[in-house]
């Protein structure tokens, strides 16, 4: 694995003299009048595992299927090693898909469907024959490979499906979201597996995904969509500590959002006055305009249990405990601060449940430094 | 067993009765010895033997049967590719049209569609001398003009449930349409291709209207002569031949039921989220 960790350490996007693997430069996809995905911008490197996160109906998938060939832009240029792509059908383009029902042929043996592709490229029987059974041993799936796609567990056929789009040693694989068909046991193992797999074959990954802790996990970078449009192009640390807009704070993990109104800069600090009434001071490096609306992004488990609470304190808060999420490693407490806001903490279950200090309708002041935030002007 | 039920199943045997009877008669009395078709004296099957020697009902038979297989092929050819553009080619121009076109034959009066493809067949003679004259053609052409339709319905459904993604799937692992359609299509519908030849087969073989309308001289079908003989009075050979062509349609319609439903698990991969 230390080859791995080196891989990972790389992070070609720093670096101005790297090419980018794939280049998708202002491209659009409209529907009839409807844009599916408007105007983006985006390189992708060789080895990533990127990951394009957003909800469903935000362009994501429209665009897997752009880079695949099987939908053409209304405008722009897509590029893959260098090479312009966008005028190319599906069936000259080096790149390969999983779909997401995994799209096996129901009337082929395993064998016959990761043959399938090299059956088109006209390699000879011996080729294709020691590749689909260097295939079948990669994903460990030798003794399927006389059954037919039904008679295979959701899992055996996430495999299949893969061993049939590497088959072709695609310069590129797109998933759209591999692991979606999958039961969530089965899912956090393929999580590993499908990472592992990706760092030995050294082949590019895009995939699709609405599951942001599934992005987390395995992605190298997350590009975060709405509406059509790249947000945010960061890796999975940048999007979850330092996210640049509200909707990317909202849609990763839990957040508190507080509104308010920049009071002051204090060197490398903001002051901001909330509307709850509290001041709140941020480490942020930008100068902000006095009196400009602002939102503050908190994650529950940077709160804290306040000992030294203050009625003019900064990055202190107070409520109610009006619901208590327990999860087993961790507890969310929702407290109502007030009649408008719930503020969510996450704490951490060090003592058995029966031994927490915190119940239901419990008066409980919150703190938090002014590093765990960040401040968001859009 | 309680009284519910009971009163289902007495209503269901009646429905069936109803349904079935005639034809049980019919083959029962196939086997009846007697020159009366309504008086049971005894087992024989002499009207089998009887009926392998009228050459006139025989060459009938065979006639329908060629007919019947070559109209099963062109509408099946045919329907195939009415229901891929109508499945495949989203809003066209024409389509609604096209659809009704293609609707029409399964409601129009057998009457009416026997006597314009009559008056069709002449016209075009007069005019460029084509057909000459009346017959197998001309009956497998009226044949195919109402058959196709019902074929193009069944592997239109066929297709529609198909899972786009498949085809998707084999164009992205670099098979051209050509090949997608002859290695991921054809096989994936073949159920209902079948099913769909079947059916157009066995519309043609007891097809009486359509064919008294555009048959010439020398070219009587199966049904044809069967109406005409139980004119002069039903001879019990026909009852033999009858229950032949039972058997016959009831296989068929089996094997097209069977192949329809098999697999069809298989076209049904998880949809798209």
């Amino acid at each position: 694995m230390a080859n791995s960790v080196e891989r990972r350490n790389l992070e070609p996007w720093q670096d101005p003299r790297a090419m980018p693997y794939v280049r998708i430069d202002h491209v659009t996809k409209k529907f009839n009048d409807i844009y599916a995905v408007d105007d983006v911008t985006l390189d992708i490197y060789q080895g990533e595992f990127f990951s394009l996160l957003g909800s469903s109906g935000c362009g994501k998938s429209t665009l897997l299927r752009l880079m695949a060939g099987l939908e053409r832009p209304t405008a722009g240029r897509i590029y893959i090693d260098g090479m312009d792509v966008t005028d190319m059908p599906a069936y000259s383009r080096p790149v390969n898909m999983m779909f997401q029902s995994y799209a096996l042929f129901p009337h082929m043996t395993v064998e016959q469907n990761v043959e399938f592709g090299l059956k088109q490229d006209r390699l000879s029987r011996q080729e294709r024959a020691e590749r689909v059974s260097d295939m079948l041993t990669l994903l460990q799936i030798g003794e399927l490979r006389k059954r037919k796609p039904d008679q295979l567990s959701g899992g055996q056929r996430q495999r299949v499906a893969l061993a049939r789009t590497l088959a072709k040693h695609p310069k590129l694989l797109l998933l759209d979201e591999p692991l979606g068909a999958l039961d969530k046991r089965l899912r956090e193992s393929a999580q590993f597996e499908l990472v592992n797999l990706q760092e030995r074959i050294g082949i590019t990954f895009v995939t699709v995904t609405h599951d942001q802790e599934e992005a987390m996990t395995m992605s190298t970078r997350i590009a975060v969509m709405d509406a059509g449009r790249i947000l945010q192009v960061d890796t999975p640390t940048a999007i979850y500590e330092y996210p640049e807009y509200r909707f990317v704070a909202d849609f990763i993990g839990l957040v508190n959002l507080f509104e308010g109104r920049v009071v002051e800069n204090e060197g490398d600090q903001v002051v901001i006055e909330s509307t709850v009434g509290r001041r709140l001071r941020l480490r942020d490096l930008r100068p902000h305009a006095i009196g400009a609306p602002v939102t503050v992004a908190i994650r529950p488990e940077k709160l804290s249990i306040c000992e030294t609470y203050q009625e003019d304190g900064v990055n202190q808060i107070k409520g109610v405990v009006e619901d208590i999420a327990y999860l087993g490693d961790v507890s969310i407490y929702r407290v109502r601060v007030s009649p408008a806001m719930l503020v969510e903490m996450t704490l951490t279950n060090v003592q058995p449940r029966t031994e927490q200090v915190l119940t239901w309708g419990q008066e409980v002041a919150m703190e938090w430094s002014p590093t765990s935030g960040v401040v968001l002007t859009e | 067993m309680n009284h519910g039920r009971w009163k289902l199943y007495t209503f269901l045997g009646l429905g069936l009765a109803f349904l079935y009877l005639p034809v049980l008669l019919l083959i029962i009395y196939s086997f009846n010895e007697s020159r009366l078709v309504t008086v049971w004296t005894g087992f024989s099957t002499q009207w089998y033997r009887e009926l392998m020697q009228n050459r006139q009902l025989l060459e009938a038979a065979w006639l329908s049967v060629r007919i019947a297989a070559t109209n099963a092929t062109f509408a099946v050819i045919l329907g195939t590719l009415a229901a891929n553009a109508l499945v495949r080619h989203g809003r066209f121009r024409g389509r609604t049209g096209f659809q009704l076109l293609l609707t029409a034959p399964l409601v129009m009066p057998e009457v009416i569609t026997g006597l314009s493809l009559l008056l069709l067949f002449v016209t075009l003679e007069d005019l460029v001398g084509w057909p000459n004259g009346r017959g197998f053609t001309t009956i497998t052409i009226a044949h195919i003009t109402f058959s196709m339709a019902y074929v193009a319905v069944v592997v239109r459904s066929r297709l529609s449930q198909m899972d786009r993604s498949l085809e998707e799937a084999a164009m992205d692992l670099g098979a051209r349409p050509l090949r997608v359609y002859l290695s991921i299509t054809l096989p994936l519908i073949a159920p209902a291709l079948l099913a769909g030849w079947l059916l157009a087969f066995t519309l043609s073989l007891d097809d009486l209207v359509i064919s008294s309308f555009v048959a010439g001289p020398g070219s009587t079908t199966l049904p044809m002569v069967v109406y005409s003989s139980v004119r002069m009075g039903v001879s019990p050979q026909i009852n033999a031949l009858a229950s032949i062509v039972v058997l016959i349609v009831a296989v068929a319609v089996c094997i097209a039921g069977f192949s329809l439903r098999q697999r069809s698990a298989g076209a049904n991969s998880p949809p798209r989220a």
